[in-house]
């Protein structure tokens, strides 16, 4: 085996230019192949990791709709407690989004989304500067804003804003002020979104109480010795009303639906482009392999036994791959990294979601895809060479 | 957010169906709705059964409804993921459905008690001329403080979505591109080598470099073209296979590729100067070496 692995190494060191042409459209190739394994499960992997990374598993909805799309849940107070009171269930925290204007000194007023939470339950979002929301109010309503809106705004911890939120009835509502006690990022905001986060009861007196004890959703923790699971079906149980959906559900739901288009998209391209490489590969080993067929005829004729010659050719189509593939893995890592960079400015796309995501998965996917193109492409090579006649070859090429 | 489009979402989701016999009321006074071919499908629904629709999921405030017609939801490509399950009624049937909802649930619903009966989510307009429409939309924005008005036309979510997907598959292209260039070279390179002794012999009968390049330049140039004819053929034979399979999966009249005479062009234009350039670098290299090398002297 080391014999025919000599050989082959020797045929390829022996054509440079040819043999780089071939590893470099291999690379490029496989560049493309590793970058659609990373996008088909990319979406899904970011998603759960910024669903895992709030610290709750499950969530309860007044329907299925989306949040933001659908009617909110009443009497959210009363609901926490219920939900607080199920042996399976840990933590559960109110949440309400609202869309609001903010204003800071003098500068013009601003939309943002106003989110209001429990203040005494852990937050979803990561203090980056500042504090979080106190757990009782202290003074001046508190709130935390998104880094966008620091930006934007010109605003820092200690600034105060004045929030105004348009409510059902139409009324004008005063505006609230409150003081900005941190800076925060927040895990499904876009890129141009502005967050503020406050107290939700807060959230309710900017509407002068019109609307009050309402949530878009309760976020819930389930107890480690019960997981979500057990916590959702509990729920579920006790408020059969409700829409509870656990973090796995989710992700599947949108793997199923939403994600779809680009797990087919990356299917339809990494199925080309390792038919691309096949074919690659193939014609490179079969062109190469014909035009050295006088040199094959001889060495089997000076005793080189078929299997070894034919060894030859396989190891070649490995070597070949290889060294394509392993140069295409650092080129595809900077290729999806262009690429992410392309989709994430869709709109509404969480800053922190990625498209391309590493997984040793599809690492171990990608090693399996080009050995068994590097297989499939060498076997008609292989068989030129096993059934090669010595004589008449040989024969041939003197008379020409 | 928009109440009115909110209400409707919850209409469809909590959509009843009940078969005509099942209601005392005759279907004939009933308000008429036309029912998505989807939803006719998934509830196995036909024209002229009664279905009871309800803002709540109990379906306790649920109304009778007489089913007129079906009808294919127009394409979107930002929905075509989502099963399009919805209907479509009379606006004062909706305001009138979203009016008579229950007050204070216990918990889980919004009370439509909040919902204005009059309110829409959108006003269209139809101007008598067209091209007025910027100037229409700003001076209805200065007129009415808190309104959006903006002309269908003007760029937003929906045209950038379809811009950064664009950008996505030009970037995709580009990288094949370079793929298969390198790809041809590789292949033009061990062929020009088959022909090494060829050249030698034309150049030895007396056959210039130029002229030599130059049939090289044009067998480039006939098979760099007769392979983006080729591609291009491929492409739009296997169009609808690509579509109908897309169709299916998301049960969708969206066309999702089109081979349009632009496209058809560009790939022309990147194809044809890619296999020359292939053909004419490939040969250049050999053609350099002298003569006796080229005969292998």
């Amino acid at each position: 085996m080391s014999r025919a692995f000599h050989f082959a190494r020797l045929s390829i060191i022996r054509q440079p230019a040819r043999s780089a042409l071939g590893i470099l459209g291999i690379a490029a190739i496989g560049a493309l192949l590793f970058d659609m394994l990373l996008l088909s499960r990319g979406l899904v992997l970011s998603f759960r990791e910024i669903l895992d990374e709030t610290g709750y598993d499950v969530r309860v909805l007044a329907t299925d709709a989306p949040p933001g799309t659908g009617p909110q849940l009443t009497g959210a107070a009363a609901l926490a407690e219920s939900l607080a009171a199920i042996p399976e269930v840990e933590i559960a925290l109110r949440m309400r989004v609202d869309d609001a204007d903010a204003q800071a000194g003098s500068e013009r007023a601003r939309r943002i989304t106003f989110v209001g939470a429990d203040p005494r339950a852990r937050s979803v979002w990561n203090v980056v500067s500042g504090r979080d929301l106190p757990a009782a109010p202290v003074g001046r309503a508190a709130v935390v804003v998104n880094r966008h809106l620091a930006a934007r705004m010109k605003v820092g911890v200690g600034s105060i804003l004045s929030i105004t939120r348009e409510c059902d009835s139409r009324a004008a509502m005063p505006a609230l002020d409150f003081t900005v006690v941190g800076i925060a990022d927040f895990p499904f905001d876009s890129a141009t979104e502005s967050t503020v986060a406050g107290a939700i009861e807060d959230a309710d007196r900017l509407c002068g109480g019109e609307d009050p004890d309402r949530a878009e959703m309760m976020l819930v923790r389930s107890r480690p010795e019960a997981g979500a699971f057990a916590a959702a079906a509990a729920i579920r149980a006790a408020h059969p009303a409700l829409y509870v959906v656990t973090n796995e559900q989710l992700v599947e739901r949108f793997s199923r639906l939403q994600f779809s288009y680009f797990r087919q998209i990356s299917t339809v391209l990494a199925t080309v482009t390792l038919f691309f490489g096949f074919l690659l590969i193939a014609v490179l080993l079969t062109v190469s392999v014909n035009q050295r067929l006088g040199e094959i005829a001889a060495l089997r004729a000076v005793g080189l036994s078929r299997t070894r010659v034919t060894a030859g050719v396989l190891w070649e189509s490995v070597l070949l791959v290889a060294l394509g593939g392993t140069l295409a893995l650092p080129l595809g890592f900077a290729l999806s990294a262009w690429l992410d960079r392309i989709l994430r400015t869709l709109p509404g796309i969480p800053a922190t979601m990625h498209f391309f995501v590493f997984e040793p998965r599809a690492l171990g996917l990608y090693v399996l895809l080009l050995a068994a193109a590097s297989l499939f492409a060498a076997a008609y090579p292989m068989r030129i060479v096993s059934v090669l006649p010595i004589a008449a070859t040989l024969r041939r090429e003197v008379v020409s | 957010m928009p109440e009115s489009r909110t209400a409707l979402f919850l209409i469809v989701l909590t959509l009843l169906a009940a078969s005509s016999g099942g209601h005392a009321q005759s279907s004939d006074t009933l308000p008429g709705v036309i029912v998505s071919r989807q939803l006719m499908e998934s509830r196995a629904l036909r024209v002229g059964d009664v279905i009871r629709l309800a803002t709540r999921q109990s379906g306790e405030d649920a109304r009778s409804f007489r089913i007129d017609g079906a009808y294919e939801p127009t394409a979107d490509p930002m929905r075509f993921a989502q099963q399009r399950l919805e209907l479509r009624l009379h606006l004062p049937d909706l305001q009138e459905l979203l009016a008579g909802a229950p007050r204070h649930p216990a918990h889980g619903l919004r009370a439509s008690e909040e919902i204005e009966a009059e309110a829409v989510t959108a006003i269209n307009v139809a101007l008598k001329d067209p091209s007025d429409a910027a100037a229409f939309a700003r001076d209805i924005a200065a007129r009415v403080p808190g309104i959006i008005a903006r002309p269908t036309s003007a760029p937003n979510e929906r045209t950038t979505t379809f811009i950064v997907i664009e950008r996505f598959h030009l970037a995709i292209a580009i990288v094949t591109v370079v793929g298969s260039a390198v790809f041809l070279l590789a292949l033009m390179v061990m062929l020009v080598d088959e022909r090494r002794s060829t050249v030698g012999i034309l150049r030895l009968i007396g056959f210039s470099r130029g002229r030599i390049l130059l049939q090289i330049f044009a067998e480039g140039a006939l098979i760099a073209l007769a392979g983006a004819v080729f591609g291009i053929l491929f492409a739009l034979a296997s169009e609808g296979l690509f579509n109908r399979f897309f169709q299916w999966r998301y049960d969708t009249t969206l066309v999702f590729l089109r081979i349009t005479p632009d496209v058809a062009w560009r790939s022309l234009a990147i194809a044809v100067p890619l296999g020359i350039a292939a053909s004419l670098i490939a040969s250049w290299t050999l053609l350099r070496q002298r003569l006796l090398a080229l005969l292998r002297r």
